[in-house]
């Protein structure tokens, strides 16, 4: 533990958006290593943990962005066929209690509420969520299975990226240095509509996922016309189930076959033994959550 | 860096290194140390505190984002510089056994009866959810909490 570390680093607390892009470019240039900081859950253990610091060594700047105004919005962009814009700051307990996310994007209020504990969704955001990289975010699988739009913000502009080109490997992404991840954008779920979100983990609260599995589809005469499904913990980046999505999109629903579905997941997915579970258990559960959510959708699987 | 923010109702200034936890500060220059250190990795809610009135975790929040923003601890919960409802019912009831995560229990219970005065048992568990007892198991903990809000109703006793 090298917590008394934490008395060495600086904080930057920018104001603006602006600003932090343009203070970020200037690090980024001059090639001064950065952190950024949200809300902290993740970044004060892992520097909590990290080695102690060599003695003279200088540790890399923070720079807060739980100031910016421009992360913490929610909103419904009237302009773009009324997708919903959520600010990359907002925190898990603010998006399960807004009454928009729940009323348009269901799936994203509930798997809010199973994110750590109450304390850990208070700090907790979906843009750190993201940003840290780690293929068991629950917050990412639920984002993964609306296709969210990633906005990335930096001093050259605004640009976006689709969910399924954002993570190029384990924790690796297509975000350039410079670059902050600034809100999502979703497409709103039919009203009515059905979704899932399963969280398998060793208890309620306060844990990693084993497996995550989340899943939003709008039906029509028999089939699913719109079909997005995610899961966490199950690849080295959050899995996006082409697959799985390509055959319950191409098939009526009354046709579909279980054990085809069962090689779709698999195909899908690479689970691994580690502390939390196993590749086997992993495998099982994969397959369970998404029959089981075909059969919701009235599949005979 | 300089800091100011409001404990338990009165204001701080503070001139301390920005990344420093609000733990080690809370126990340290201010002395409050009715905030334990459990895990000290957001594990455990021992530490647990109100930060502008939302539970968080005190052993990950750096002091530097805490500038304008009110805090309050388990000390914050007493009345008259004796226990409120809530520690009473801790007390009387068999909530608190060795007493560690006691303070944070009581912080995420205050801000569920604040915005929930008459809790279901299952609220109070989603609530105390991000909270680790290893002593007393969590029937006692959670009975104390509806006795607590029960009390809290009937004598009109309200937060700070």
């Amino acid at each position: 533990m090298s917590v008394a570390d934490l008395a060495r680093y600086e904080l930057a607390v920018p104001r603006a958006l602006s600003e932090a892009c343009a203070l970020l470019a200037a690090r980024v240039a001059s090639g001064e290593p950065t952190l950024l900081c949200a809300g902290g859950t993740d970044l004060l253990v892992e520097l909590g943990m990290a080695p102690p610091l060599a003695a003279g060594a200088r540790p890399p700047l923070c720079v807060d962005l739980s100031r910016l105004p421009e992360l913490r919005a929610v909103e419904r962009l009237e302009r773009d066929g009324a997708r919903i814009r959520i600010g990359a700051g907002v925190s898990y307990l603010t998006l399960g209690r807004h009454e928009l996310v729940q009323g348009a994007l269901p799936l994203l209020a509930r798997m809010s509420h199973d994110i750590g504990g109450p304390t850990i969704q208070a700090r907790g955001t979906l843009g750190g969520n993201l940003a840290t990289g780690s293929p068991a975010a629950d917050g990412v699988a639920a984002l993964a299975a609306h296709d969210a739009t990633v906005v990335l913000t930096s001093v050259r502009g605004e640009r976006r990226v689709p969910f399924a080109g954002f993570q190029t490997g384990y924790k690796r992404s297509v975000r350039q240095a410079d670059e902050i991840i600034t809100a999502f954008e979703l497409e709103p779920l039919a009203p009515g509509s059905p979704w899932c979100w399963r969280k398998v983990g060793a208890r309620q609260a306060q844990a990693i996922s084993k497996v995550a599995f989340a899943a939003v589809a709008e039906l029509e005469g028999g089939r699913a016309r719109r079909f997005g499904a995610a899961m966490a913990s199950m690849a080295p980046v959050t899995a996006t189930l082409p697959a799985t999505r390509a055959l319950v999109l191409g098939t009526p629903l009354a046709d579909l076959d279980g054990e085809a579905l069962d090689r779709a997941v698999a195909a899908d997915t690479s689970p691994i033994d580690d502390i939390r579970s196993t590749r086997a258990y992993r495998a099982h559960c994969a397959r369970a959550l998404a029959r089981g959510f075909l059969r919701e959708l009235g599949a005979a699987v | 860096m300089k800091i100011e923010l409001t404990v338990n109702g009165v204001v701080r200034t503070l001139d301390l290194p920005p990344l420093v936890r609000l733990l080690d500060v809370l126990r340290g220059p201010l002395g409050l140390t009715g905030t334990k250190e459990g895990c000290g990795e957001g594990e455990c809610g021992t530490c647990a505190v109100l930060l502008d009135g939302e539970p968080v975790n005190a052993c990950l929040v750096p002091i530097g984002q805490c500038d304008g923003r009110m805090v309050v601890t388990v000390e914050g919960l007493a009345v008259d510089g004796a226990p409120g409802a809530l520690g009473r019912a801790m007390a009387e009831h068999g909530g608190a056994q060795c007493g560690i995560c006691t303070p944070g229990m009581m912080i995420s219970a205050e801000a569920l009866l604040v915005a929930r005065p008459a809790p279901s048992a299952a609220e109070v568990r989603h609530a105390l959810g991000g909270n680790l007892c290893r002593c007393t198991g969590y029937e006692r903990i959670v009975d104390s909490v509806l006795r607590a809000a029960a009390a809290r109703r009937g004598a009109g006793e309200v937060g700070p």
